[in-house]
């Protein structure tokens, strides 16, 4: 039987625009030692097997990403192997390296300053094929609207119901001292906002972002040692849809629904509708929150949803409120840790057992990670 | 540069792609690269834990895994350790500018850097043939005015004439 | 011995036919080529496949994220795809990564993935932009430098170290010559050596163009399985993943030879010699020249790949020089190392550290072919190198470990 594996801290540096002050090395490191000192683990000794790190050489401008934080993350002589894809498949793949019997306490480190680059669409235009898709001018964005123009038309969610979301979700990021964003926005407020690729307004785009996030998972054995309220990671599940927009339904995500048929088997849940107390999903584009619960089976009509409770649903502001994309997932479970362990503060939801994470990585959601955690 | 001819079938596209980037230094490569420019020193950090020097500096003693805050200087010159002449013209990413070759590129001891730590840069000598592992090297500024917080504001290293 | 949850067994491998320019292919179609194969040698289908594990460094065909692209030809359509990426040992990092995935129980059965297409790239300027921008981008060639050269020629000699250098530079083309699917064979002999040792021209220092390896686009696939769908897929032997160790470096490049030490005062080694202590002393490997019996290093250079024998071999003084001039390391030798050609044959850097361990799978199920080497294959170490350094190191056994 493979050991049971926990997540015995986490880190975020507070997401903001620019972190100019800091070389990503710095930012990292920031959150790298807050888990040691949270775990007291020693990371020049024999503690920590392995470091799952969690970066993109795009992003980075830099080949082997990895290689600039070695040190930060206590690299030197150990191992460490970088996930190139969004932070939630970090989250997967640590599990996995505490499972297989490989190592019994894994650091998980992502980073990314989108900062960096003059203008982050540029390398998302580059994740598009040199043939067909990369010469008609396609990036992340203009792909994101694309599908929210599918399903805003499919349910008749209209800008405004949009806009009301997009107040809600900001207000809960008002009472996250880690968000980005944060001023609190008017429904005229996002009337004004600016439409950046139609129907998706500025303020329904996730804000330039930097930031980085790091946890200590741990096999049961040695997780009792290093917190007392160890989150269980119960469930995983990941897949994968086709590459062209036009192979697939953007009104839907059938590889969302496949991850999360394979999370919950593994969790043992039948009715995700009532199982989790807290959702954190990576919602960059606002129209992603109610696609996402809808394909996450969380609600049957995310039109309806949208005038429902929505509390405990990110109830952190959400990758919507400024999570670099490349660490988003890694981001959305922290938030979910913290729930979890009682630790979320003002945006704390009461008594909340069982979590629900989620990343994304590539257009308009073509793949997907979602995480079941409980107590 | 046009296509090479290829057989009728196949279909061969170009591009040149270029990502705009601004950098942060952080406070310790900061602290470094404004010592270069503004007073030509070479600023080395230490390690509390073990006390070896990295320069140019960093936040964390890789070895140690602790922040090394102490900063010292050392230099300007140094022992050369080891050894590169190169005569492919390898483009710089950044600039997509080459030298001409052949160049020298060093690793130096530099003089109060502990612990075996070596400082690498361009080493400029038009006789190959002189290099060897042991030389006494040091660095040549550029002048003032037209420093600017980068590591070219070092030029590169020179032979010490007559020093064993 | 680790404490592996549960064994994990290579079932089917694939390989593209390694090349200077497949301008005949984009990334997709190079991947498809190899996973095809590897699904046609364990006689499985896409349907069998759990998950897939990709990796390359993608800074050299300019593509971001292309394991998005990539799900055209890579079978992951509908399933978990992990993509890890470590630079030069990110085909070693993949296989990691799928014995992971698969020991953990999560899957039963991954399809691990590593591929280059470096003609679509810049080779050296993608690998100078690993550097850091604000102090050693403007100086970094590369992977090419002349230093490792310099280390064993102030050791050895001039004379003897150069020779030993070529000696063994000539008995891996000797190797690729009969491997179908190397990327380059220059037909040389060891008649030839005096005249390269002048001759070839100087890329930097002492490395010269012919020491260094090649520059290719190919691709490599192997499939993962749990020891119960391993029996029930057997259509070529099992080859089990007994042990990897995966050792980084900091992140300065550490060429200077200058000694350094840990946090105990301990000398520092090289992650190569440290890779192969901690690997041969949890699976109770004491002399590892008489208990392997072949090894596929990733051998970026030939004065890399001479230097190294000493390390992953944990001998002493001038051990490694004499097994390269002794012929020991040929094909038919007493320690033969890459049989398939090595890296200065075939480079597609993002498959390569894959390939070693490839095939090294090949040569225990007696399948090499023409490079096959001519005994029983028991137990056989394959090596991935890249980053700042970094050694994975991976022990396969034609035995089952014991649980």
């Amino acid at each position: 039987m493979p050991p049971r594996v926990a997540i015995c801290a986490v880190a975020q540096s507070k997401y903001v625009r620019d972190r100019w002050q800091d070389r990503v090395q710095g930012m990292c490191w920031e959150v790298v030692q807050h888990v040691v000192r949270a775990t007291g683990v020693d990371l020049a000794g024999e503690d920590v097997g392995a470091v799952v790190s969690n970066s993109d050489d795009f992003f980075d401008c830099r080949t082997i990403s990895d290689s600039a934080i070695t040190d930060v993350v206590g690299a030197h002589f150990k191992c460490e192997e970088k996930v190139a894809q969004d932070g939630a498949q970090a989250v997967y793949y640590g599990y996995a390296n505490v499972a297989s019997g490989s190592s019994d306490v894994v650091l998980v480190a992502g980073h990314s300053k989108e900062s960096q680059v003059g203008d982050r669409n540029l390398i998302t235009h580059a994740a598009f094929d040199p043939f067909y898709t990369r010469p008609v001018g396609l990036d992340y964005l203009a792909a994101a609207a694309l599908q929210a123009d599918a399903f805003l038309r499919r349910f008749g969610i209209t800008d405004a119901d949009l806009a009301r979301l997009v107040c809600q979700q900001r207000a809960k990021a008002a009472r996250n001292p880690l968000a980005n964003e944060r001023t609190p926005l008017s429904p005229a407020d996002v009337a004004a906002s600016p439409m950046l690729a139609d129907p998706l307004r500025e303020a329904y785009v996730y804000p330039p972002s930097d930031g980085a996030v790091a946890m200590i998972l741990a096999s049961e054995d040695r997780a009792r040692h290093l917190t007392d309220k160890p989150v269980w990671i119960t469930g995983l599940g990941s897949s994968i849809d086709s590459f062209f927009l036009g192979d697939r339904d953007l009104s839907e995500s059938a590889s969302l629904r496949q991850a999360a048929g394979r999370a919950y088997r593994m969790a043992n849940i039948g009715q995700p509708r009532t199982a989790f107390d807290v959702c954190e999903l990576s919602d960059p584009y606002a129209h992603q929150l109610p696609l996402w619960a809808w394909q996450l089976g969380l609600t049957e009509d995310p039109r309806q949803w949208l005038s429902g409770d929505l509390a405990r649903f990110n109830p952190s502001g959400g990758s919507l409120a400024g999570t670099p994309q490349v660490v988003s997932g890694l981001a959305r479970t922290a938030e979910a840790v913290l729930q979890l362990r009682n630790e979320a503060g003002e945006r704390q939801i009461p008594g909340a057992k069982r979590a629900l994470a989620h990343g994304t990585t590539g257009p308009a959601g073509q793949q997907h990670c979602v995480v079941v955690l409980e107590t | 540069m046009p296509p090479k001819p290829l057989s009728e079938e196949l279909i061969h596209r170009e591009h040149m792609a270029r990502f705009p980037q601004r950098w942060s230094t952080g406070p310790v490569m900061g602290k470094f690269l404004k010592a270069l420019r503004d007073e030509k020193r070479i600023m080395a950090n230490v390690c509390p834990r073990c006390g070896r020097s990295q320069v140019p500096p960093r936040e964390v003693c890789a070895v140690c895994r602790v922040a090394a805050t102490q900063f010292e200087e050392v230099g300007p010159a140094g022992t050369l350790r080891n050894f590169d002449v190169v005569y492919y013209a390898s483009p710089d990413p950044v600039t997509g500018q080459s030298r001409e070759v052949p160049y020298a590129t060093a690793y130096v001891e530099l003089d109060g850097a502990k612990g075996g730590a070596t400082f690498w840069h361009e080493l400029h000598e038009t006789d190959m043939t002189k290099l060897r592992r042991g030389l006494r090297v040091r660095a040549v500024f550029e002048e003032d005015g037209k420093r600017t917080g980068a590591i070219t504001d070092i030029k590169y290293f020179e032979i010490i004439e007559g020093e064993a | 011995m680790p404490r592996k949850t549960r064994p994990v067994a290579i079932v089917g491998v694939g390989q593209t036919r390694h090349s200077s320019h497949r301008e005949d292919v984009n990334q997709p179609e190079l991947i498809h080529e190899a996973v095809r194969r590897a699904i046609d040698d364990a006689g499985v289908s896409l349907d069998d496949i759990d998950a897939v594990v990709t990796g390359n460094m993608e800074m050299f065909e300019g593509t971001h994220q292309p394991d998005m692209w990539q799900v055209l030809g890579n079978g992951a359509w509908g399933k978990p795809c992990l993509r890890v990426s470590t630079g030069g040992t990110t085909g070693a990092t993949v296989f990691g990564a799928a014995d992971n995935l698969v020991a953990s129980g999560l899957h039963d059965v991954v399809l691990a993935i590593g591929f280059e297409k470096q003609q679509e790239g810049h080779t050296t300027g993608g690998i100078t932009a690993m550097a850091d921008p604000l102090w050693a981008r403007h100086l970094q060639t590369g992977a090419l430098t002349g230093m490792a050269a310099l280390e064993v020629i102030d050791e050895f000699g001039h004379e003897r170290a150069r020779r030993a250098a070529m000696r063994y530079r000539v008995i891996m083309d000797q190797h690729a010559a009969k491997n179908p699917n190397a990327h380059r064979r220059f037909n040389l002999s060891f008649d030839m050596i005096d005249d390269l040792m002048q001759k070839s021209p100087p890329l930097v220092g002492e490395l010269r163009l012919i020491h260094m390896c090649s520059q290719s686009d190919g691709a490599g696939a192997m499939i993962f399985a749990s020891a119960e769908r391993a029996a029930a897929i057997n259509r070529r032997p099992p080859v089990w993943v007994q042990d990897h160790v995966t050792v980084h470096r900091e992140e300065t490049l550490s060429l200077s030879g200058v000694p350094t030490y840990d946090a105990h005062g301990k000398l520092e080694t090289t992650t190569q010699r440290r890779a192969a202590e901690i690997l041969f002393a949890r699976n109770g490997i004491a002399r590892p020249s008489e208990e392997i019996d072949v090894f596929e290093m990733y051998d970026p250079s030939a004065w890399w790949g001479l230097s190294w024998i000493r390390d992953f071999l944990l001998l002493e003084g001038d051990e490694h020089l004499q097994m390269v001039e002794r012929g020991d390391i040929a094909i038919e030798g007493r320690f033969p190392i890459n049989p398939s050609g090595g890296v200065t044959a075939t480079n597609p850097i993002g498959a390569t550290a894959l390939l070693r361990p490839l095939e090294a799978a090949l040569q225990i199920r007696g399948d090499a072919g023409a490079h096959q080497v001519p005994r029983t294959v028991r137990k056989a170490l394959a090596s991935g190198f890249g980053g700042t350094l970094w050694t994975v190191l991976m022990l396969l056994s034609k035995e089952k470990p014991d649980a």
